[in-house]
């Protein structure tokens, strides 16, 4: 609205004046916007609109997303009205106004299948439904609920996301695409969930970890998250180029995990849309650059693991004193067979010999207490950390991102200039800025909580209440329901970052207990669920499909939480094409090949193919909301893959014992495994039929019943001489390990 | 993110999803229109792809043979005398100052000869170097870019930036921009193949980024073949599992997953059962594409493939195979150019295994009437230094400013160069052609205008040719 050299763009109540009319009706194509040659349009009606908007006073509101979330006015629900609390007035107060009602809820069983997928990423064991089922007291929901907020694997399940969020892989992106050590941050994430560390602490930690003061072990290994950015280890790299890279790579992280801001667009330029500037984007990365992660351009190798110093090793408190004994006696060996050296030299004959028997001896001496110390170290895990520089990187705006050109102007560490600043004396850190981006009584505070609050409800409801987890910028997509998003987020706040209670909060809502099934009316007038008259239903996550198919058959490993990275079976070739050093995949043969998901190396270069296939992203970038994908390459995956045989194997096992001769009693126990209820006749019809095809084709054909029953990946011998009626069992667990039902959540 | 990918439980969108998948064979006119037909159910949608091919496309599809590690122009295609005169010499300061360096950071920079002769070939007389005797016979088949000129000098980002238009990650490949804006003609393949061999110095890595469908729905991603082992992850069936056996296993998933949602008429499970039905063809059509037995011995001999092998030769004969079957974007790697020492030593190796094949390839697709749809090109992510390196005998380090890439068929004026570098071979100095022209260029031919075939993401209308500008290289052309 500012005058642009005699005219202005917009002049409010005035449309024939302004600019922008006179340019969207333009007669010369030279003037008209959008550009004739742009490939878009106005139509007479947006024109329409446009003109109205200006004659009407061209109100032009501040942005939703860089507004403070409103505190809403207590609903005090109705007689008549649906749910159980703040949320369900709330959605029901948007559906209602565009005449809709929300569904009944699910069944039983979808009700606690749900439950189950979502706060632990397991399916319930079919005691757990039937206690469900058979408990008729009010409680009982709220009951379980609880109990699996209190399970070890919701830690790992919300540790797959946050994981996904900051990029966590196993191995360093770039060109040899080496593996560094890091595993422990992998663990203290799922700790932190499962502790409910609140997210403000849970956020200083990671960032600033190192800055607190005297850092313990567990919040010097959450500093991990600054070392979690791509680093390359190939020869000829121009140490500028790769700071400059890593500089935006932490931006993009950090902006988009915490602001939901698209920070990386304004590397080069000030941000199309958004109010943040070119200067703002490298005053952001000036907070990172007191982080020492460039000795690697020196030290780094093409060693499994590379070398990404510093590291911390992460090992028990007894092993540590052992180690810091054994240091002092390798001092002391060392100091003595210095001076014998020393005294060597001043010696001949026979004395020269009896001293150099003696140095050899302590020479071993020292080598075998340097073997105990390997030994020791090898029961620990290395973890990169945070470590601050004594001085930090000089920081310049680069010129259209252009590392070469040193012409811009030095930055210190500050947040976007059109926010609030962060208040603070001498040179900002890293903790003020974790600081600022959870301060409750701030904005900026406030809009993170906002940006995580969607992100959770999404997780509940399988869409975010703002469809775009990722940009709450100018190109993302506002509430439908505004009311509702700003409210989970004071609740959020208000709560003290509790996580676990906002979860709680969204679960025993009469909203999230609702049919996923879509009438015809609602498809239609909410195609995207923005209003939440329905739940959702989608196809399982990567590592939660495969834990599942584990789950079912009985052969999920879940003696432990946390730990070291596991390597499940894996084509061979696969890592054909990586190099520096060239790549063997050794395949745990081990109970660990059967661990969860979330502990499946994260290969950047060459994700497990199971996972990719099935949208597991290769963090390199955040990915706040995974694909969604239904591909031919994951029906082969689910098909095909060895692990999926060889959990259909087991689960035959299974039926074959409990089915007891009776193929029918054995379909009942099978189906109901696999998918939490019976089936109809008709399922156990098609079913059968394959079952007795399948037998009697095996019986002809006792080779190939051998072939597949064979156990490939697993111990032992089978357990049952009839082959043919296994082989037949094993394509029924097949069938019901690749059923639509039994890999969607719904 | 583009919306219509990632708000999943729309009809509309699936209704896309399953037409895209299941009705490829209907050619990317008739899928536009019937997808114009949900346009008013994909809000936000702005993708424009819908309306391609923009204007009538001269190629059909796309070959690209990526010599990965980055062949020297200067043993290849683009002779300099005076690197003769020079030999041994300091270079020029005014040649290298200012320019990014890579493993010559901080050595002496000396003039190193080229180590081949050159000779003219055909009725265009176009040069070639002694190294490639079976690419010289396609002298007035190919056009000879001379001015090639890339960003990155590090292979990663090199191959990032040739395959995506940039080197920030998470970027669709050119692959996947093509076959999400025009599909695919089959319906057993994946539309984009990628095929991999090695042989010559240690061979750099190649990540499956460089295949990466980005921030495009994953069924556009590049799918790779595999010489050894399942052709592809998993289409083979688990032992003791017959084809028949397959087929009624899969007819049982799809009965039931079909009784179970007359219950939720959820359009995801539609696709699904399409899903099933598409890898069950694909565990037939790809072994059957694998099968070279049915070639006549006379191909084998041609390309010089031995079946099953996993060479280049064998790659560029199933690459052929792949067009034939409708497949829109083929990539083959060979990766063995980082000649940073004994340059003589392996460009003999590399040559030794891709230049006839190479020949083969465009011969072939020239006897078979194809040539005249498909696009060829040959090149690496970058070019060599006209300096010296030693890393084990005379070697040359990576050079951006200046290369050599081809390319033949469909609509490319064969027989021609086009471009030049200066006496040193060092800068692109005529008629430049950077990796966005290139890209500009190969939409174009596919009847697509680069700077209109968009797709929103994080709030920009993201480009293959990115938001410099880009040129069509309309000189090359017919």
């Amino acid at each position: 609205m500012s005058d642009l050299g005699g005219y202005r763009a917009v002049i409010p109540e005035d449309a024939e004046q302004s600019e922008l009319i006179l340019r969207i009706n333009h007669e010369d194509p030279d003037l008209l916007m959008p550009p004739s040659d742009s490939g878009k349009r106005l139509t007479d009606q947006e024109k329409k609109i446009l003109a109205n908007w200006i004659e009407q006073g061209a109100k032009w509101p501040e942005f939703w997303a860089y507004l403070a979330p409103k505190k809403q006015p207590e609903i005090i629900p109705g007689d008549r009205d649906w749910g159980n609390g703040w949320i369900d007035s709330m959605v029901l107060r948007t559906l209602n106004s565009r005449q809709l009602t929300p569904s009944p809820r699910a069944d039983n069983v979808t009700t606690i299948r749900r439950l189950h997928f979502d706060l632990t990423g397991l399916p319930p064991t079919i005691e757990q439904i039937q206690r469900f089922l058979q408990d008729d007291s009010s409680s009982a929901y709220e009951q379980i609920v609880d109990e699996l907020l209190a399970s070890p694997h919701f830690g790992e399940r919300m540790a797959m996301y946050w994981l996904d969020l900051v990029r966590y892989a196993d191995t360093v992106g770039y060109h040899g695409d080496q593996d560094h050590n890091i595993s422990p941050y992998r663990s203290w994430v799922i700790d932190a969930f499962n502790d409910n560390k609140p997210f403000d602490q849970f956020t200083r930690e990671q960032l600033a970890g190192d800055l607190l003061p005297a850092p313990t072990p567990d919040q010097r290994i959450a500093t991990g998250y600054n070392r979690l950015l791509q680093t390359t280890h190939e020869g000829g790299l121009q140490p500028n180029e790769y700071r400059a890279i890593y500089a935006a790579d932490r931006v993009r992280n950090i902006s988009a995990v915490w602001m939901g801001a698209t920070l990386g667009c304004a590397q080069c330029h000030d941000h199309k849309y958004d109010p943040y500037t070119a200067k703002d984007f490298y005053a952001m990365a000036a907070f990172f650059a007191d982080i020492d992660d460039e000795q690697h351009f020196k030290v780094g190798t093409n060693s499994l693991p590379t070398r990404r110093p510093p590291e911390l090793l992460v090992i028990s408190e007894e092993h540590r004193q052992h180690l810091n004994a054994l240091d002092r006696k390798i001092k002391l060996a060392e100091k003595e067979s210095r001076s014998l050296e020393e005294k060597n030299k001043k010696l001949d004959g026979e004395a020269l010999a009896q001293g150099k028997k003696e140095r050899d001896r302590l020479k071993s001496v020292i080598a075998s207490l340097k073997g105990e110390r390997k030994k020791i170290e090898s029961l620990g895990d290395w973890t990169m950390i945070t470590q601050a520089l004594p001085e930090p990187r000089v920081v310049r705006v680069l010129p259209r991102g252009n590392w070469l050109d040193e012409s811009g102007q030095i930055v210190e560490p500050a947040v976007p200039e059109f926010m609030n600043p962060i208040k603070t004396e001498g040179r900002a850190t890293r903790m003020d800025l974790a600081i600022w981006l959870t301060d409750p009584s701030r904005t900026s505070g406030q809009l993170t909580a906002r940006v995580m609050a969607n992100r959770i409800w999404f997780l509940f409801m399988g869409s975010g209440v703002s469809p775009s987890l990722d940009d709450f910028g100018g190109q993302g997509e506002p509430p439908a329901n505004p009311e509702l998003l700003d409210s989970l987020a004071w609740d959020f706040i208000d709560s003290g970052w509790n996580v676990k209670q906002l979860i709680k909060e969204i679960v025993t809502s009469e909203t999230y207990r609702q049919s996923s099934v879509e009438t015809p009316h609602l498809r239609d007038t909410d195609p995207y669920n923005q209003l939440f008259g329905r739940q959702s239903r989608y196809r399982l996550p990567a590592e939660v499909l495969r834990d599942n198919a584990l789950a079912i058959s009985g052969l999920l490993n879940l003696d432990e939480v946390g730990g070291r990275s596991v390597k499940p079976f894996q084509p061979a070739g696969y890592y054909q094409h990586l190099n520096f050093p060239p790549r063997t995949y050794k395949q745990n043969e081990d109970q660990r090949q059967w661990r969860r998901g979330i502990y499946i190396h994260w290969q950047r270069q060459f994700l497990h193919p199971t996972l990719k296939s099935l949208d597991a992203p290769s963090r390199e970038e955040c990915t706040p909301k995974r694909a969604r994908s239904n591909t031919p390459l994951a029906a082969l995956a689910l098909l095909n893959d060895p692990s999926f045989i060889a959990s259909a194997k087991i689960f035959a096992e299974q039926i074959q014992r409990q089915s007891k001769g009776d193929p029918k009693t054995g379909l009942d126990f099978a189906f109901e495994t696999a998918t939490s209820r019976k089936p109809d006749d008709a399922e156990k019809k098609i079913l059968l039929d394959l079952y007795q095809t399948c037998l009697s084709e095996y019986q002809n054909d006792p080779i190939a019943a051998r072939k597949l029953t064979t156990r490939s990946l697993l111990d032992g011998e089978p357990v049952d001489a009839d082959q043919a009626s296994l082989a037949a069992w094993i394509s029924v667990a097949r069938a019901l390990l690749n059923l639509d039902e039994t890999i969607t959540r719904n | 993110m583009p919306q219509p990918i990632h708000t999943e439980p729309s009809n509309a969108i699936q209704r896309r999803t399953f037409l895209n998948r299941a009705g490829v064979g209907l050619g990317a006119a008739a899928i536009s229109s019937l997808l114009a037909a949900d346009e008013s159910r994909t809000p936000a949608d702005s993708v424009n792809h819908r309306r391609l091919p923009h204007f009538p496309s001269r190629i059909k599809r796309v070959i690209f043979l990526c010599m990965a590690g980055g062949p020297s122009h200067l043993e290849t295609f683009d002779f300099k005398p005076e690197l003769i005169r020079l030999h041994g010499q300091e270079m020029p300061e005014s040649f290298t100052e200012g320019q990014p360096i890579a493993q010559l950071q901080g050595q002496a920079l000396k003039i190193q000869q080229p180590l081949c002769t050159f000779s003219r070939h055909g009725q265009s007389g176009i040069e070639f170097s002694d190294f490639l005797p079976w690419q010289s016979k396609l002298a007035d088949d190919i056009c000879v870019v001379k001015s090639m000129v890339t960003e990155q000098i590090n292979h990663d980002p090199a191959h990032t930036f040739m395959n995506t238009g940039t080197a920030i990650s998470g970027r669709p490949s050119m692959g996947s921009w093509i076959t999400y804006g025009l599909g695919s003609e089959t319906q057993d393949l994946p539309g984009f193949v990628v095929m991999t061999s090695v042989g010559g110095r240690n061979p750099q890595p190649i990540a499956s980024r460089q295949w990466s469908s980005g921030f495009l729905p994953s069924r556009f991603q590049g799918v790779e073949f595999n010489a050894s082992g399942d052709p592809v992850q998993f289409v083979k069936n688990p032992a003791g599992v017959s084809r028949l056996a397959q087929r009624r296993l899969i007819d049982s998933i799809n009965q039931l997953n079909r009784h179970r949602n007359q219950l939720n008429q959820n359009p995801e499970t539609d696709t699904r059962i399409a899903a099933y039905e598409m890898a069950f063809r694909m565990q037939t059509a790809v072994p059957d594409l694998m099968d070279v037995n049915n070639e006549p011995q006379h191909i084998l001999d041609m390309y010089g493939a031995k079946p099953g092998d996993g060479s280049y030769a064998s790659n560029c004969l199933l690459a052929r195979r792949l067009a034939e079957r409708g497949v829109r974007f083929i990539q083959l790697y060979h990766r063995g150019w980082d000649h940073h020492g004994d340059l003589k030593k392996y460009m003999g190796i590399c040559c030794g295994h891709t230049d006839k094949p190479t020949w083969a390839l465009v011969e072939d697709l020239k006897q078979r009437d194809m040539l005249k749809d498909t696009l060829v090109i040959w090149g690496g992510e970058f070019g060599r230094t006209p300096m010296f390196q030693g890393k084990g005998g005379v070697g040359r380090d990576h050079h951006i400013k200046g290369f050599s890439m081809w390319m033949a068929g469909g609509g490319v004026r064969g027989g021609s160069t086009y471009g030049a570098t200066d006496d040193l071979g060092y800068h692109a100095v005529d008629e430049i052609v950077n990796v966005r022209d290139l890209h500009a260029t190969m939409l174009h031919m596919l009847g697509i205008q680069h700077d209109r075939f968009t797709v929103p993401f994080q709030g920009l209308d993201m480009k293959l040719t990115g938001v410099e500008h880009a040129r069509v290289v309309k000189e090359i052309l017919k």
